[in-house]
């Protein structure tokens, strides 16, 4: 298990590695590695256990430099192209959650022939009309200047969960850890925070491209990411293996319910 | 010597909010639901904040302010070029200060530097140009991202400036806003462009960027303790290092002001107003009750090195002006200055001594102040106040900044102007 910094593009990238065999790329959301804990959680050990994980921090987060020319999700995919070149992971299977699942879905589109397998959990990407993306940013604002179950309720399933006020605590938490959570933002902030709001209104009529076998998972509670999209992610893909629902949980499935969701994509990796 | 400059700023406040506002509903910003607009009521209600700013005007006052604000009942000028614009006709003498026009919220900022310009023409020059990034409620508003607000915010007004100081045809090459043809007609009055003014709070980068240009940085904190000396302290600093020299005229601070016959009265007579404007009109903005929209981490302009740096020197959920819960308190902050003359003209004799501001934007018509008041307020100060802070302070100044007016003549031979 190992934590570096590599040079990608000329800029700093962090990269997390982890377990043996072919690679595992896994690009993270807000509620994640390198989004709010600098430590693997059970889901990424469970990934590590079955395959090479390698994790890198998007422009801007954890110890990646942030990226000048950011503006796009088209820039995020070029430049996780140069990260994998980097390490010389030219064919990969690939798992992305949230932000880190549209990225995924836009690398898969423009570069299918290096893609042996797609999954998604949670991911934005997609507009699908009646079922917007929720607003994390405005839930990023605490209530009273403290609180934050507005985001934890927007992250994970209904209701205060512990593992909630253990990654959102209320109040000011160690100032690593609020670093951690602002950079996930301002990245996002360049790249999802316009309009369109976390989407790009094209992909949609790109996702017939990706044709290696690809999972879509989705807590079934997701108040971030409607399960609209989900639906939509799985309707597209042409090697859809369908939509598997995580009942009990919210946006971040994969920490809330880590070994179905584990459970989920091991078996599924070709 | 140039005593201190008395602007009168008005916000055209929302006032008829029902009485439960603040118990029924969480934010005056963004999401307050406009069916509290009462069309019937409202009538007439531009016109009076109108006369009011052209009574300022008969009132000698040096200049007017409006800003841009939307979709919240602090503010009701989502286009204060419009308001600006009326000012023109019904004023004579002040300035008109507009502070400022949103520029990452408009789609070719070349609009703002035309609409200025026709501003500056219509009004005989007395037209000055603010500037501003949009805080968190505008995020929000426009769908506008924060991280890379700023950096569209200097490229839109550097883009301004050429364009009202470089013979057009030009090509403008930006990254935000690539434009083929800058040309606009007309071109300011004022040579070699309007006076320039940017707010911000203290935050590194904007000091610098302001004092790179030369343009007057208005401190945008209601509150005015130590941190306001400290501020222009500051700014002192890094215009040294950018080869200008610090003097009043280059800062600005808001304050609100309400003057009575005497202490006693003011203080009765302004109460609601006050109570209004900060329970209501703040919620969502300078007031933690709710979800305060203005700074946070969820409107990310700061690099990461500045937001570990604001981490680091403050504390969570640190009270704001709104937050005061009784008159004593909230006169502590120094923010809404209430008085009988002698009263307001001690406490703002001491601000310019400590501060040395020397451009006071002062807020006379607070939440749902009625029109007498607030005229009679207006014209105490005008009468009462002025005079006595415009003696004391060109006297001050003119001992502690001796080099003024050079300063000022230097700027404008920096900038081109024709003799």
């Amino acid at each position: 298990m190992t934590a570096r910094v590599i040079e990608a593009g000329g800029r700093d990238v962090a990269v997390f590695e982890a377990g043996d065999g072919a690679p595992l790329v896994y690009l993270h959301g807000f509620a994640d590695l390198h989004g709010v804990g600098a430590d693997p959680f059970p889901f990424h050990q469970a990934l590590a256990r079955a395959r090479r994980l390698v994790a890198p921090a998007h422009p801007g987060c954890a110890e990646s430099a942030e990226y000048q020319d950011l503006s796009t999700v088209e820039d995020a995919v070029y430049h996780t192209l140069e990260v994998l070149d980097a390490l010389e992971i030219h064919r990969f299977d690939l798992v992305g959650h949230c932000m880190g699942g549209w990225i995924a879905a836009e690398l898969a589109v423009r570069h299918p022939e290096r893609v042996g397998s797609l999954t998604l959990i949670g991911a934005c990407g997609l507009f699908v009309a009646g079922a917007p993306i929720g607003d994390v940013f405005m839930m990023a604002q605490p209530e009273r200047g403290v609180d934050h179950a507005g985001l934890r309720r927007m992250l994970f399933a209904a209701g205060d969960t512990k593992l909630g006020n253990q990654l959102f605590p209320d109040g000011r938490g160690e100032i690593d850890d609020e670093m951690r959570r602002y950079q996930m933002l301002r990245f996002a902030s360049f790249i999802g925070f316009r309009p369109p709001y976390f989407y790009n209104r094209s992909l949609v009529n790109r996702l017939h491209r990706v044709t290696c076998p690809a999972l879509v998972i989705w807590g079934a509670e997701d108040a971030m990411v409607p399960l609209a999209h989900g639906h939509a992610y799985a309707a597209g893909l042409a090697g859809s293996n369908g939509l598997e629902i995580v009942s009990g949980a919210g946006h971040a499935a994969h920490l809330e319910e880590p070994d179905r969701v584990a459970g989920l994509v091991t078996e599924f990796l070709p | 010597m140039i005593p201190a400059q008395l602007f009168c700023w008005h916000f055209l406040a929302y006032p008829y909010l029902p009485a439960d506002f603040d118990e029924k509903y969480d934010t005056g910003w963004v999401t307050v639901p406009n069916a509290l607009w009462d069309s019937e009521k409202s009538k007439g209600l531009y016109q009076v904040y109108i006369d009011q700013m052209a009574l300022a005007d008969r009132l000698g006052f040096d200049g007017l302010v409006l800003n841009e604000h939307h979709q919240n009942v602090y503010g009701l000028a989502p286009s204060p070029n419009l308001i600006a614009a009326a000012l023109t006709q019904v004023t004579s003498h002040a300035k008109i200060v507009v502070l400022g026009n949103l520029l990452p919220l408009h789609m070719n900022p070349l609009r703002v530097a035309e609409e200025y310009a026709m501003l500056d023409m219509m009004s005989n020059g007395r037209i000055i140009a603010g500037f501003a990034p949009g805080g968190g409620p505008e995020t929000f508003n426009y769908d506008v991202p924060s991280a890379p607000s700023r950096e569209k915010f200097w490229e839109a007004l550097d883009l301004i400036v050429r364009a009202w100081t470089e013979d057009g045809p030009f090509i403008h090459e930006g990254r935000h806003f690539p434009l083929r043809y800058v040309n606009p007609w007309p071109q300011p009055l004022q040579k070699p462009h309007p006076p320039i003014w940017v707010p911000g709070s203290r935050s590194p980068s904007t000091l610098v960027e302001c004092a790179k240009r030369g343009y007057c940085y208005f401190l945008s904190s209601r509150s005015h303790g130590s941190a306001t000396g400290q501020a222009k302290d500051q700014f002192a600093k890094v215009l040294a290092d950018h080869g200008r020299k610090y003097h009043p005229f280059r800062m600005g601070i808001l304050l609100s002001a309400y003057v009575g016959e005497d202490d006693r009265t003011a203080r009765q007579e302004c109460e609601e107003g006050v109570w209004y404007f900060l329970k209501n009109l703040l919620k969502g903005h300078l007031r933690t009750e709710g979800r305060q929209l203005t700074f946070g981490p969820g409107v990310p302009y700061m690099p990461a090195k500045a937001w570990r740096e604001y981490l680091e020197n403050s504390k969570p959920g640190r009270k704001l002006l709104g937050d005061a819960e009784d008159w004593e308190e909230l006169d502590r902050s120094n923010s809404i200055i209430v008085g009988g003359p002698d009263t307001v003209y001690e406490r703002l004799k001491n601000l310019i001594d400590k501060s040395e501001v020397g451009n006071l934007l002062i807020q006379f018509h607070l939440g749902n102040m009625p029109d007498g008041l607030t005229c009679a307020s207006m014209e105490r100060f005008a009468t009462q106040v002025a005079p006595r802070l415009r003696e004391y302070s060109a006297k001050v100044f003119a001992q502690r900044f001796p080099h003024t007016e050079d300063e000022m003549e230097g700027e404008l031979a920096r900038s081109g102007a024709p003799r």
